[in-house]
């Protein structure tokens, strides 16, 4: 279990971080300059919020009102830097061996890490044969391994990652989440990752708190957040398009039946969420752009769920993003649309996109699956 | 020849080089890593005796070490002479040569990437161990160049030497003072052999240091 609330002044940004976890991965994921490698710092010691308390593993680390402050050698918190921080002047196995773990007492350290033990982690992270490197010597990944081993080496309650893979390329990236995440979870206690890029954090963590300004939301279980964003906020923090209003056109029954642009839009209700809304009251939802589907004309519509949520209108946009097409659709309907200059933001394949014709065919009917319209809460 | 001036000079810019580091580069390390108040006042105080002139400096050290003055006259109560011995020329050498030793070890702590400090924090070192496991073995060309330059500076001390330890020949006169006498006297065939010495000792060490700076750690 970690408990971390710290507000933190430093200029004129303020940090206010308030959330807990006890799920063994929690990533912190926010734009930079949100507050989370300052939230790291605080939680390992290395700089004091001017208010608040941590508590890690029943551990009272920091406690303003107490005015207790554990130094970060007796917090028992390992911590992997962004760059990684390795000693330029020590090998791989020195870098390792340089972790004093802690005795039984808590808090206390021993004089070095004993040979065996350094040897067994060097090992478990597959660092063998590396072990008489500098790390000037190493790759990305190889660097990113020492840091972790080392950081594990001081057998820490909760571990610190600091944007741990980006400082590697793509492909390394991708294939270094799984491994991480593996170690992570083999590991078992509780791990910190800070990260600006949510689908790596939705790879690697189980929770997610966000970040924005300084400000976070509590920790979220990560199917949560993306299928069942709790608000408008969390919505548009985790990048949701399409983030629409419209009021309640009918009393919510199964499904809830909204009045968007002149038209019925029916979305399916989540299970999770309660909803007391009454006709006439305005709504907050988004619709996922791929799910939004071009009809084909000349093809009759014989699939019963694609009557609903039927809409006329016209391309006015377009952006080329590789392996996808975003089109932008304005309504036939009168009236201003809802997003500037277009209604609703669609993603189609490439593939789709030349088979449709659609440089030429600009206007459509489109269908928006219920399921894929999410209703925010208040 | 006197060769006297010669072995003088190098054992008192020997002891005064040993005097700064030892005192210098904690102090370098503490104004390079440590932020408190005044911290900007007391790194431009230290500089002082770069830009003073020698004399003024000589001046002020001879009112403190002098056997009037509040350390010479407890050192002489315990039958210690300060001023006008070799121990004075030590003390006017470190003195002169302690800012370089100073600014350049502190820009080599400056430049150490703070955490890799932050690292062995966490990593449950104290302050001491990190700063002879991290901080020193990560400035160390930094520092041994601020050595080097305080040596050679302390071996050509001229005039904070002249006026707290004098030119007393066979006791207080070193390579500088030698040199200079030999002129006013016109024996320039020594001069010419101690000022080409001095030039040999110079480049010998720079050299030497070169070599060294280009290991790794």
């Amino acid at each position: 279990m970690l408990k971390v609330s710290a507000r933190k002044r430093v200029g004129d940004f303020t940090l206010d971080a308030s959330w807990s976890s006890d799920h063994p991965i929690v990533a912190l994921v926010g734009p930079s300059g949100s507050g989370k490698t300052l939230t790291l710092q605080c939680i390992a010691g290395l700089i004091a919020p001017d208010a608040g308390h941590i508590v890690s593993a029943g551990r009272v680390l920091f406690d303003a009102e107490a005015q207790i402050n554990l130094r970060p050698q007796r917090r028992c918190v390992g911590y992997v830097f962004q760059g990684y921080a390795l000693f330029p002047h020590m090998t791989v196995l020195q870098n390792v061996a340089f972790a004093r773990p802690r005795t039984p007492r808590f808090g206390a350290t021993t004089s070095a890490t004993p040979p065996d033990r350094t040897v067994e982690i060097i090992e478990r992270l597959g660092l063998t044969s590396l072990s008489a490197r500098y790390p000037t010597d190493l790759s990305g990944g190889q660097q990113q391994r020492v840091a972790l081993a080392r950081a594990l080496a001081t057998d820490p309650d909760v571990l610190l990652l600091d944007e741990p893979l980006s400082a590697l390329d793509a492909p390394l990236r991708r294939e270094l989440c799984g491994e991480l995440s593996q170690t992570l979870h083999d590991w078992g206690k509780i791990a910190v990752l800070v990260t600006h890029d949510l689908s790596e954090a939705y790879q690697i963590a189980d929770t997610v708190v966000l970040y924005e300004h300084g400000q976070t939301t509590g920790a979220v279980a990560k199917n949560d957040l993306l299928w069942n964003p709790s608000s408008e906020r969390v919505a548009k923090l985790i990048g949701a398009r399409n983030i629409l209003r419209a009021p309640i056109a009918e009393p919510p029954m199964d499904s809830i039946v909204l009045n968007w642009r002149g038209g019925r839009l029916e979305a399916a209700r989540s299970p999770s969420h309660q909803l007391h809304a009454t006709v006439g009251e305005m709504l907050a939802f988004f619709v996922r752009p791929e799910y939004v589907r071009l009809i084909r004309k000349n093809r009759p519509v014989t699939d019963g769920l694609r009557q609903t949520n039927l809409f006329r209108g016209e391309i006015v946009g377009e952006r080329d993003e590789g392996t996808t097409w975003a089109l932008f659709f304005r309504l036939d309907a009168p009236g201003t649309p809802s997003q500037g200059h277009y209604d609703l933001e669609i993603e189609i394949p490439k593939l789709v996109y030349e088979r449709l014709n659609i440089p030429h065919d600009r206007h459509w009917e489109v269908s928006i699956h219920p399921g894929s319209i999410q209703v925010l809460p208040g | 020849m006197d060769w006297f001036p010669v072995w003088l000079s190098l054992r008192v810019a020997l002891l005064a080089t040993l005097l700064t580091v030892i005192a210098g580069v904690p102090i370098a390390w503490f104004i390079g890593r440590r932020s408190f108040p005044g911290r900007d006042l007391v790194s431009a105080a230290l500089l002082t005796p770069l830009v003073l002139p020698p004399t003024v400096l000589g001046y002020y050290l001879l009112m403190v070490i002098g056997a009037r003055g509040p350390i010479g006259h407890t050192l002489n109560q315990w039958g210690i002479e300060f001023a006008f011995t070799w121990r004075a020329a030590v003390l006017a050498a470190a003195v002169g040569s302690f800012p370089l030793l100073i600014k350049t070890a502190q820009s080599g702590f400056e430049s150490i990437d703070r955490r890799l400090e932050q690292a062995a924090q966490t990593l449950g070192h104290s302050d001491w161990s990190i700063f002879w496991n991290v901080s020193i073995p990560l400035a160390w060309r930094s520092i041994l160049a601020g050595t080097v330059l305080a040596f050679c500076k302390a071996l050509g001390d001229f005039g904070i030497t002249l006026m707290v330890a004098g030119d007393i020949p066979g006791r207080t006169q070193t390579l500088p003072l030698a040199i200079y006498d030999h002129v006013q006297a016109n024996q320039l065939d020594h001069a010419n052999a101690l000022s080409l010495l001095s030039v040999a000792i110079v480049v010998l060490l720079m050299l030497a240091f070169g070599r060294i700076a280009r290991l790794r750690y």
